[in-house]
C-alpha cells in the first residue's frame, strides 16, 4: 500500500504539470481582458499601460515559467518561512492577483475559513442526513418513506440552489426576519451569544447546500444498500439468527459504506472549490466567490492558481479514495 | 440406509411462496411469481432428502422458505414439532440454532469484511454466552471439524479457495449444533475434485452429529450419491417423491424419466443404445403457469385431461408419491 | 488591582473627554453594501468605481465635485482660478494651497510633498496607474512650501482641474508609499489594502473582494465628525440582494447603484424600511452608428475609413432609425425613475445641455417611413426596404445584459416597422469592453452596423469627452484598434471645434463650443442617444445626511452621515 501510494504520487507530478500548462493555455486563449471591467472613462493608452504592468506584454512561455516558479518554488518557501519562522531570504515574487494586486495564496487563506465552515459543514451535515435516509429507503424499498425520500432527493438534486437560497431568504429574512440575508465574514465567535449569531447566519446557506449534498449521497447510499441487501451473506447472517438490527447495521451498512465512502472522498475537493452560487446568494464570499469574481475580472493569476489547486485536490482525493477503498475492503490490495 | 426412520423432523404442508409483481407508474400489484406453489413434504430425522429440478423450478425457494428466510404466502412448516410458519423475527431467533443453511456461492455468502473467526463466532455471540477463551476454543474446534487450518482464523474469505470457503460456511452452520441443515446447491460452484471432498465432509458430519439434510441440487448423480429420498420439482410443484433407489431404477413421472434419461452413462456402449427423452420447448413462466398439469406443455405423454385438471400429488405405492394423471389408476 | 482599574478608567476618561462635547462616534455603526466587491483600496491601481468609492472614505483629493457638479475645495483652502490668481493667465500653471493643520490618520502632518508624491506615484512609467489620464500634459508638480503646490502643464490647459480633483486622483501619504513606486506598486499589499488617509475613516480590516471594516479617523479635521464610530462596507452578490438588505430586511443602511427593473424597486420600497434616491450625471445609453463598412470580405480593411458604410453613410437612413425609436417607452421599461429620455450625448451639467435636438423625444414612425420612401428606399416583397439592390439589413450588437436585450428587442421591432431588417447579437461584457486587439468582438473593432452601450465622463468638464469623436480618435489597425471614436465619425468642422475648445478658457465660450459639438453629432445622427441614465441608490430611513452625487464618489460626504433618532 505504501509503495502504491508513493508510486501514484510520483505519477501525479507530470499529470499536474500538464494540467497546469493546459489551464494556462486555455486561460490565455480565452478572450478576456483584465481592464475590460474598468469604466470607459479610462482611455485605451492607460489600459495598455496597466496590461504591461501586469506582465501581459511578455511572451506566453515566459509567463508560464514565471507562474510555475512563483507557484512551485516561491510560494512553498514562503509557507515554510511562515510556519517555521525561518528566514530563507531572497527577493521572491509571489503569485499576485491582478485585481487586488495582492498574493493569491493570501487571498485563498483568507477565504478558506468561511468556505470550510459553510460548505464543509453542509457537506458533513449532508452526509449525516443522507446515510440514515439511504439506509431506511433501501431497507423499506418502495415504502412511503422511500417514496418521500426519493421525491425530496429529486427536489434537492434538481432545484437549483439559487432558487432554494432566494426562497429561504424571502421566507426567513424578509417575511419572518429570523436570519440575516447577508453573511458577515468578519464576525468573530468569542462567547455564547456571538456563537448564536454565527449559527444564525450559517443556518440558511448550510441547509441549502446540505439538502443538495444529502440528495446526492442518499441516492448512492440507497443504491449501495440495495446491492448488498440481496447478497447471500445477508441471508447467511439472518440464517445465523443474528438480530435484524445487527444484520442491517453491521453486515449490510458496513459493506454498503465502502463505495459511498469513496464517493464522499471524491466530493471533498468540491468543498474547497466552494459553492459558487450559494456563496453568491448569501454573500458568504468564500473560495467560490473569489473564483467567480476573478473569472469576471479576467484575473488570470487567481483563476490559474485556484483551478490548479482544485486539480491538485482532485488528484489527491482520488488517491485518498483509492487508498481508503483498500483499507476498508480487505479484498482489495495494492502491491 | 434403507431403514425407515418414521420420525418426521420437518413437516411441510401446502407451502406456497409467491412474489408479487409491481408495474406501472404507481407500482400496482399486477400478478405473482408463483415460485413455490403448494408443496408438501416430510423430512425424517437423520435422513438426507434430495431436492432436484431445473434452474428456476423453485427448489432454492423451498429451501429458504423452510427455515423462514422468506415469508410464506400460505401453508405450514413445522420443525421438530414447532410450527414456525408465521413466527415473528423475535420468535424465530431462538429457534435459529436448530436450523441452518449452507449456501451455493461460498464467496457471496460470507461477509467480505469479516474474518473467519468473526464469521464462525458471530452465531456464538448471538445465541450463547461464552467467555472469550471458550469462544475461541469453540471456533478452533469447528475449524478442526471441517478440516480448516486453525492458523487461518484471522484471514478474510477472499483469501481462501472455493472449497475452503465452503468449509467456512459449513463450520459457521455447525456452530450452534443444528439438527437440520438446508444445503442449497453447496457444491455447484466448486471444482469437481473439490465437490467430492465437500460432500464427503457433509456425510461425515451427518454421521457424527446425526444431522438432517435438505440437499438441493440439480446434479442427479450427486443426489444419487448422498440422498436417502429424492423429491423432483417442476415449476413450483413437487412432481415425484420416492426413495432414492426406486426413483433411479424406475422413475414414475414423465418429467423424472426425462431428467434421468439426460444423465449420461459412464459406459459408452450402453450410452449409445440408450434412448434419450428430449423435452421440447421452454419452462413456462412461473407467473403464468399453464392450466391443468404444470408439465403438460412439454410432456411427451400429455393427454387431454392434463391440459384441464391439475393432477393431485398422491401415493403410488411403497413410500412413493407422484403427481400425474397417467399414474392415477395404477 | 483597584489602583490599576482606577488608572485605566482615568485614561479612558481622558480619551473620551474631547468627544464628550463633540459628537464623533455618537451614531455607532453604519452598514454599507456594494454588490460589486472592492478588490483594493488604492484607487490608482484599479480604475473601478467600487474601488474609487470605497477608498474615498479614507483618501481625499484637494477638491471635489458636489452633488450639483460644482467644484468645492476639500483638502485645499480654495479652488484656484484665473480670477483669484491660482491659475496663471496663460493657463499653463495652477497653484494649490493646502488647508493648514491637516493631519494624516497616523497623526503626521499633510504636506505639499505628499501631493508631489501622488503625482510621481501615478505617472511612474512602470506603475500601470489606472488614473494616468488625470495627469495628462503635466510637466511638473513642485512643492513651493509645506502647504503650496504648483502644477505646470506642458501646454495651455483651459481646464486645469485634472490632477488632485475628484475621487480619481486623491492624495497618498508619501511616507507609506515611498517604496511602492512603479513595478513595486503591487507588492505593497499592506499599503494598498490599508492606505493611510485624511478622510473621516481609517481602515481596520480589508478583505479583498469581500468586506472592509472602518473606524472613525481620530485625527479627522472636523472634531465633531464623523458621527459614526465604525463602518462596514460589504461587497458581493447582486443588485437585488443589496436592495433587499436595505429596503426589505433593514440589515444594511446604504446600497449602491441598484440597476434593477423599476417595478422591482418600487415593490421593495413599499416595505417602508428605506428610501430610493436617484441623481443624474452624464451617463448616456446610446446607439453608435458605424460609418465604415464592417463586411468580413474586406479583410484587414474591414471597418476602416477606406470603405464607407454602404447603407449608413446615407444620413436619411440614420435619421429614420432615430425617428423610429420611442425613448420614453425605453425609459419606462428599462430604468423607471433611474432614467430619462435624452436627445443629447452631452446631457449635463446644465450649462452644456443643448435643447436643439428635442424633437427626437417623440417617436415618429410614419415620418421615418416617409423619409425613407422619399429618398428611394422602397419596400420589397418581404417588407424590407432596398435601394440600388442594397437591402436595409443591419447587425445590431451590444453587451450581454437583461435591460440591453430588452432594448434590442424593442428597437428591432420599431425598425422592422419602418422596413429595416435587424440581426441581433450580444457579447459578454468582459469580451465586448475588453480591448484585446485579437478579439473580433470588441466594441472598438465594431464589426457590426450599429452597437449600443453607455458612456460618460469623469468630473464636469466635457472637453476630453467631446474630443472622442475627432477623426484621429477612430480605432483602426494602425492604433491596434484603440481609440474612442467608435462610429469613425470624421468631420473637419467638428475637428475644428475640438481644436478651438482646447485653447478656450472662458467657461461660457466653452459651453457654447460643447453644445455646438453635441448638436453637430446629433444632427449628423452619428450617435443616437437613448436614455440619460441616473444613479439609483437606497438608504434606510434611519440614515441621515445622504446626498447622492454622481459627479464624484457617492460616499463623498460620508463624514456628514448620521443616525436619525
Amino acid at each position: 500500500m505504501f509503495n502504491y501510494t508513493i508510486r501514484r504520487s510520483l505519477l501525479a507530478v507530470p499529470t499536474l504539470l500538464l494540467i497546469s500548462l493546459i489551464i494556462f493555455l486555455l486561460l490565455d486563449l480565452a478572450p478576456s481582458d483584465p481592464t475590460a471591467n474598468l469604466p470607459l472613462t479610462i482611455p485605451p493608452e492607460v489600459r495598455e499601460k496597466i496590461r504591461q504592468s501586469l506582465g501581459l506584454g511578455d511572451p506566453i512561455y515566459i509567463r508560464y515559467i514565471l507562474w510555475c516558479k512563483q507557484f512551485f518554488i516561491n510560494e512553498p518557501l514562503n509557507i515554510l518561512e511562515h510556519i517555521f519562522g525561518w528566514q530563507i531570504g531572497g527577493d521572491r515574487l509571489r503569485v499576485l492577483s491582478w485585481q487586488t494586486r495582492s498574493p493569491v495564496v493570501d487571498l485563498i487563506v483568507q477565504r478558506l475559513p468561511q468556505t470550510l465552515w459553510v460548505v464543509g459543514l453542509s457537506y458533513v451535515l449532508g452526509i449525516v442526513i443522507a446515510v440514515p435516509i439511504g439506509v431506511i429507503s433501501a431497507y423499506r424499498q418502495y415504502s412511503w418513506f422511500d417514496q418521500i425520500g426519493t421525491f425530496i432527493s429529486m427536489v434537492g438534486f434538481s432545484v437549483p440552489t439559487f432558487f432554494t437560497g432566494v426562497l429561504l431568504i424571502v421566507i426567513f429574512s424578509v417575511w419572518l426576519g429570523w436570519f440575516p440575508s447577508i453573511y458577515d465574514t468578519t464576525h468573530q465567535v468569542t462567547d455564547w451569544s456571538s456563537f448564536l449569531v454565527q449559527v444564525k447566519q450559517m443556518i440558511m446557506p448550510v441547509s441549502v447546500l446540505a439538502l443538495f449534498n444529502a440528495a446526492q449521497i442518499s441516492r448512492y447510499m440507497r443504491a449501495s444498500m440495495l446491492d448488498n441487501l440481496n447478497q447471500d451473506y445477508v441471508r447467511t447472517a439472518r440464517a445465523k439468527g443474528v438480530r435484524e438490527r445487527i444484520v442491517v447495521l453491521v453486515h449490510v451498512l458496513r459493506n454498503s459504506l465502502i463505495p459511498v465512502t469513496t464517493v464522499i472522498a471524491l466530493g471533498v475537493p468540491q468543498v474547497f472549490g466552494g459553492a459558487i452560487i450559494t456563496e453568491q446568494v448569501f454573500k458568504v464570499n468564500g473560495l467560490g466567490q473569489l473564483l467567480i469574481i476573478a473569472i469576471q475580472g479576467g484575473d488570470v493569476p487567481v483563476v490559474q492558481t485556484l483551478t490548479f489547486i482544485f486539480a491538485l485536490l482532485i488528484v489527491l482525493f482520488n488517491l485518498i479514495a483509492d487508498v481508503l477503498y483498500g483499507v476498508l475492503d480487505p479484498r482489495i490490495r495494492y502491491d | 440406509m434403507a431403514e425407515l426412520r418414521q420420525n418426521p423432523l420437518v413437516e411441510i404442508e401446502g407451502l406456497k411462496v409467491h412474489f408479487p409483481i409491481h408495474a406501472g407508474v404507481f407500482r400496482r400489484h399486477i400478478g405473482d411469481v408463483k415460485a413455490v406453489d403448494d408443496v408438501s413434504l416430510q423430512i425424517y430425522e437423520g435422513e438426507t432428502l434430495g431436492l432436484v429440478g431445473e434452474s428456476g423450478c423453485g427448489k432454492s425457494t423451498v429451501g429458504r422458505a423452510v427455515i423462514r428466510l422468506y415469508e410464506l404466502t400460505d401453508g405450514h412448516i413445522k420443525i421438530d414439532g414447532r410450527d414456525i410458519s408465521h413466527a415473528g423475527a423475535d420468535e424465530l431467533r431462538p429457534m435459529r440454532p436448530a436450523m441452518q443453511m449452507i449456501f451455493q456461492d461460498p464467496q457471496a455468502s460470507l461477509n467480505p469484511r469479516m474474518t473467519v473467526s468473526a464469521i464462525i463466532g458471530e452465531p456464538l455471540d448471538e445465541h450463547q454466552s461464552l467467555s472469550p477463551s471458550e469462544r475461541i476454543a469453540r471456533i478452533y474446534e469447528l475449524m478442526d471439524q471441517v478440516g480448516l487450518n486453525r492458523s487461518f482464523a484471522n484471514r478474510y474469505p477472499h483469501e481462501f479457495s472455493g472449497g475452503q470457503r465452503q468449509r467456512i460456511g459449513i463450520a459457521r452452520a455447525l456452530a450452534l449444533n443444528p439438527k437440520f441443515i438446508v444445503c442449497d446447491e453447496p457444491i455447484a460452484a466448486l471444482d469437481v475434485s473439490i465437490q467430492a471432498q465437500v460432500v464427503n465432509l457433509l456425510e461425515e458430519l451427518q454421521k457424527k452429529f446425526g444431522l438432517t439434510y435438505l440437499f438441493i441440487s440439480h446434479d442427479l448423480s450427486m443426489i444419487r450419491h448422498i440422498a436417502d429420498r429424492v423429491a423432483v420439482m417442476y415449476l413450483g410443484k413437487i412432481v415425484e417423491l420416492a426413495p432414492r433407489d426406486d426413483l433411479y431404477a424406475d422413475p414414475a413421472h414423465p418429467y423424472t424419466q426425462a431428467l434421468l434419461s439426460a444423465v449420461p452413462e459412464p459406459d459408452p456402449e450402453h450410452e449409445a443404445k440408450r434412448q434419450h427423452i428430449i423435452l421440447e420447448g421452454d419452462v413456462p413462466s412461473p407467473s403464468n403457469p399453464p392450466q391443468g398439469c404444470n408439465f403438460c406443455t412439454r410432456c411427451p405423454k400429455a393427454m387431454d385431461i392434463c391440459h384441464e385438471i391439475e393432477p393431485s400429488f398422491h401415493a403410488v405405492g411403497d413410500g412413493r408419491y407422484a403427481a400425474c394423471h397417467l399414474l392415477e389408476d395404477r | 488591582m483597584k489602583i490599576r482599574t482606577l488608572t485605566l478608567s482615568a485614561v479612558a476618561a481622558m480619551a473620551i473627554a474631547p468627544s464628550a462635547h463633540a459628537e464623533r462616534g455618537s451614531s455607532g455603526h453604519v452598514n454599507i453594501i456594494y454588490w460589486q466587491a472592492p478588490s483594493t483600496l488604492n484607487p490608482y491601481l484599479s480604475g473601478g468605481t467600487k474601488e474609487l468609492e470605497s477608498s474615498s472614505l479614507v483618501l481625499e483629493p484637494l477638491a471635489r465635485y458636489n452633488e450639483k457638479g460644482a467644484m468645492v475645495p476639500w483638502l485645499a483652502e480654495s479652488v484656484p482660478t484665473v480670477e483669484n490668481g491660482g491659475v496663471s493667465a496663460d493657463l499653463t500653471t495652477i497653484t494649490w494651497k493646502l488647508k493648514p493643520g491637516l493631519k494624516w490618520s497616523d497623526d503626521t502632518p499633510v504636506t505639499s510633498a505628499d501631493v508631489v508624491f501622488s503625482w510621481k506615484y501615478c505617472t511612474h512609467p512602470e506603475g500601470g496607474c489606472a488614473q494616468n489620464e488625470k495627469y495628462n500634459d503635466v510637466k511638473s508638480v513642485e512643492a513651493l512650501d509645506d502647504l503650496t503646490v504648483k502644477v505646470t502643464f506642458g501646454l495651455s490647459k483651459p481646464f486645469p482641474y485634472g490632477p488632485f480633483v475628484g475621487a480619481q486622483s486623491p492624495i497618498l501619504q508619501a511616507k507609506q508609499f515611498a517604496d511602492c513606486l512603479g513595478a513595486k506598486a503591487p507588492e505593497c499589499t499592506e499599503a494598498n489594502f490599508g492606505p493611510i488617509g485624511t478622510g473621516p475613516f481609517t481602515v481596520k480590516e480589508f478583505r479583498p473582494n469581500d468586506v472592509i471594516s472602518f473606524e472613525a479617523n481620530q485625527n479627522y479635521r472636523d472634531p465633531a465628525k464623523p458621527a459614526f464610530a465604525t463602518a462596514t462596507l460589504k461587497g458581493g452578490g447582486e443588485a437585488t440582494a443589496a436592495a433587499r438588505s436595505v429596503l426589505e430586511t433593514g440589515e444594511f443602511d446604504y446600497a449602491w447603484n441598484m440597476q434593477l427593473a423599476p417595478d422591482v424597486i418600487k415593490a421593495m420600497e413599499a416595505k417602508g424600511k428605506g428610501k430610493v434616491v436617484a441623481a443624474f450625471g452624464t451617463l448616456v445609453e446610446r446607439i453608435m452608428i458605424n460609418f465604415t463598412n464592417p463586411a468580413p470580405g474586406l479583410g484587414a480593411e474591414r471597418a476602416t475609413a477606406k470603405h464607407p458604410h454602404p447603407i449608413l453613410s446615407d444620413i436619411t437612413v440614420r435619421k429614420a432609425l432615430s425617428m423610429a425609436i420611442d425613448r420614453k417607452l425605453l425609459v419606462e421599461i428599462g430604468y423607471g425613475s433611474a432614467g430619462r429620455p435624452t436627445c443629447n450625448v452631452l446631457p449635463a451639467p446644465e450649462i452644456y445641455k443643448s435643447s436643439a435636438n428635442n424633437a427626437c423625444l417623440v417617436q415618429d414612425v410614419e415620418g421615418a417611413k416617409k423619409l425613407l420612401e422619399e429618398t428611394g428606399w422602397k419596400a420589397g416583397a418581404d417588407g424590407v426596404r432596398a435601394k440600388d439592390g442594397m437591402r436595409l439589413s443591419l447587425l445590431y450588437q451590444t453587451s450581454t445584459n437583461a435591460v440591453r436585450q430588452d432594448f434590442q428587442a424593442l428597437i428591432k421591432q420599431w425598425w422592422k416597422e419602418i422596413g429595416v431588417e435587424i440581426e441581433l447579437r450580444n457579447i459578454d461584457a468582459s469580451v465586448f469592453f475588453g480591448s484585446d486587439p485579437g478579439s473580433p468582438d470588441t466594441f472598438q473593432k465594431f464589426f457590426a452596423d450599429v452597437e449600443m452601450y453607455a458612456n460618460n465622463f469623469d468630473g464636469t468638464d466635457p472637453e476630453a469627452y467631446m474630443s472622442n469623436w475627432s477623426c484621429k480618435q477612430a480605432p483602426r489597425p494602425e492604433t491596434q484598434w484603440q481609440g474612442n471614436n467608435m462610429p469613425r465619425y470624421c468631420s473637419k468642422e467638428y475637428d475644428g471645434l475640438v481644436a478651438e475648445m482646447a485653447t478656450t478658457g472662458d467657461l461660457n465660450e466653452r459651453a457654447r463650443l460643447a453644445k455646438a459639438m453635441n448638436d453637430k453629432l446629433m444632427q449628423d445622427y452619428a450617435i443616437l442617444p437613448l436614455v440619460d441614465r441616473g444613479r439609483v441608490s437606497a438608504h434606510s430611513n434611519t440614515l441621515g445626511g445622504v446626498v447622492l452625487n454622481t459627479w464624484d464618489s457617492e460616499l463623498w460626504n460620508v463624514a456628514d452621515w448620521f443616525r436619525k433618532k
